[in-house]
């Protein structure tokens, strides 16, 4: 693990031969910026070369952005998860569905206030998205104790994990099937909810960029409490070396619940906000968790900035192709992103070279 | 009575035995320097004190208090710290929040004096105190390890081969701030594979072997027993 402290394993290779060097040089960060940006530039192209008009593009790159700002909240608490856990939790986009639900369920019992303009959501949808991410993060803990800890206990192996957490992502939807239907749900039925008239032919809804900036805002609080509060820190350093984290007297099992709260509450938030932005279905964190893994690993597995990032380049990605595919592929688009980056360079943007 | 006293412990991995009813003590202001070829059980003797392994049998008093069944967060607070041997800092926070880490269960005070006294004694920490330790050579990490153990003022620190994979000349100089640390009044007990310097820095000293205490004396004793020499300081 800590082979840096050997001198020697740091001197460089004497003359690598010619496809060892090129080899390495696809690897580096900026090989992987650059092959990412031209896939993105590919993407636009093949968009422009259909005929779609660059007022259009605009447009779909926006909400390209939000959609991965919706990604980007549920990936960083998956990331976390990974972090600190050690697992993939397949339960993650369930955690993003039960947050749509439970601020939908949160709307049903307040009365409905008047229209805060130029959005197309009152008050009562603010207050219940704010309840819900601590129920939801509450939720996380409570499946924590009743099951990843006692597997957590007995030292179960990773795929005991991950498959546990497929069971779980099973159970929630069907608790969800059983509670609300399979109908499709709307925050606002039938309520108009026009585009704004920007410049450049940019027609974007205004309730898209309180999507952006609420997660720009969540984003920022994430970062902050991370690299500045006490159990943020706690948390990098159990992620970093677990057991070295037990030594220097850090309760883990009080990290752990820490983290389930703040990725129950991420998910919340990001579930709700594609609630608004499109329907509720009872699948629709199901469809999302592609896209999510495939942040993850494209930002590096346990880096919530890495994660963000990765969210945003697969959500553009994701919506500009939808200018000349079907957005069903949606999440198409999003595994070759991963595959390629699992190709690359499987440590992610901003993986070391350890 | 002595600051550490390990009675008779038997102790393991699964169902292997590592450590046959082995005792050790230290005793305040001491520096103690365990000794022994590879496999012989030091690390897992260190282990053990800790909490990180718990006896099979015997018992293990730290101020008189047995401390066999403590987990190590709870051994962190009665005033003991490790600095393991491997992976000992966490790479990917800074100097300083490495340090801050040595102080987690600190409820309030004084942690930015406590950071300059670690700075005073590790002046080379200070200046990168905003790097991430992992892109730090082995003997600023080992700085670094024991910066973090030093944080919370504890009565006794284990380091677990605070030489290993160091040059030469910062094995002198790690060597040399341990003596200083000591002189603080902190007891010290040590694992060490760089045999000879160690016992002659020590005020007392065992040899494992096999689990088991073979040789135990002064620093100067076991370095003038000629078994001792023969044996484990390869002359």
């Amino acid at each position: 693990m800590n082979a840096t402290q050997d001198p020697t394993a740091q001197a460089p290779e004497l003359t690598p031969r010619l496809d060892e060097r090129i080899r390495a040089a696809l690897q580096t960060r900026t090989a992987m910026a650059v092959i990412l940006a031209g896939l993105l530039a590919l993407i636009v192209v093949l968009a422009i070369v259909q005929d779609v008009s660059a007022g259009r593009i605009l447009s779909l790159t926006v909400w390209g952005i939000m959609l991965g700002g919706v990604i980007g909240l549920g990936s960083i608490g998956l990331t976390l998860c990974y972090g600190v856990l050690k697992f993939p939790n397949f339960s993650h986009g369930a955690m993003v569905t039960l947050g749509a639900y439970v601020t939908f369920a949160v709307m049903q019992a307040l009365p409905q206030g008047e229209v805060l303009r130029p959005f197309s959501f009152g008050w009562e949808f603010l207050v219940a998205l704010i309840v819900s991410m601590p129920v939801v993060g509450v939720v996380a803990i409570g499946i924590d104790r009743v099951m990843y800890r006692r597997l957590r206990q007995r030292n179960a192996s990773l795929v005991l994990f991950a498959m546990a957490s497929l069971a779980m992502a099973f159970f929630l939807r069907s608790i969800i099937y059983l509670v609300w239907g399979s109908d499709f749900r709307f925050y606002y039925e039938g309520r108009a909810n026009p585009a704004l008239d920007l410049p450049f032919g940019l027609r974007v809804q205004a309730d898209q960029f309180f999507i952006l900036g609420l997660a720009i805002v969540l984003v920022i609080a994430v970062y902050l409490l991370l690299e500045r509060t006490k159990m943020g820190k706690a948390m990098r350093a159990t992620a970093n070396n677990p057991e070295l984290a037990q030594v220097r007297g850090i309760n883990t099992e009080r990290v752990v619940a820490w983290t389930w709260l703040m990725g129950g509450a991420l998910a919340a938030a990001g579930g709700a906000m594609y609630g608004l932005a499109s329907q509720l279905r009872p699948e629709m964190g199901f469809w999302l968790l592609l896209p999510m893994f495939a942040a993850v690993i494209m930002g590096s597995i346990g880096n919530p900035r890495g994660a963000l990032a990765g969210a945003l380049i697969i959500g553009v990605a994701q919506q500009v192709s939808t200018a000349f595919l079907n957005p069903a592929y949606g999440p198409g688009v999003a595994f070759i992103l991963m595959v390629l980056t699992l190709l690359i360079r499987p440590q992610g943007l901003f993986g070391g070279t350890e | 009575m002595p600051l550490l006293k390990v009675e008779n412990i038997t102790c393991g991995y699964g169902d292997m035995e590592v450590l046959r009813e082995l005792s050790v003590e230290v005793a305040e202001g001491e520096i103690v320097s365990i000794i022994g070829p590879n496999g012989a059980g030091k690390s897992t003797l260190m282990k053990a004190v800790f909490g990180l392994l718990h006896p099979w049998q015997g018992a293990i008093h730290f101020e008189g208090r047995d401390i066999s069944r403590l987990e190590p967060y709870q051994i962190v607070e009665t005033g003991m710290c490790y600095v393991p041997q491997v992976a000992n800092v966490f790479t990917q926070l800074t100097v300083e929040e490495n340090l801050e880490m040595g102080a987690f269960v600190l409820k309030d005070g004084d942690i930015g004096a406590r950071k300059e006294k670690i700075f005073e004694l590790f002046p080379r920490l200070k200046e990168r105190r905003r790097q991430a330790a992992g892109k730090m050579s082995g003997g600023e990490r080992q700085m670094v390890a024991m910066g973090s153990a030093l944080m919370l003022d504890p009565k006794l620190i284990l380091l677990d081969e605070p030489s290993a994979g160091l040059a030469p000349k910062m094995v002198d100089h790690i060597f040399e701030r341990i003596v200083r640390i000591n002189e603080t009044g902190l007891a010290i007990m040590m694992v060490e594979q760089n045999a000879t310097q160690s016992l002659r820095m020590a005020h007392r000293g065992y040899v494992l072997a096999n689990g088991e205490n073979r040789f135990e004396g002064t620093g100067q004793a076991l370095l003038n027993d000629p078994d001792v020499g023969r044996l484990y300081l390869g002359g």
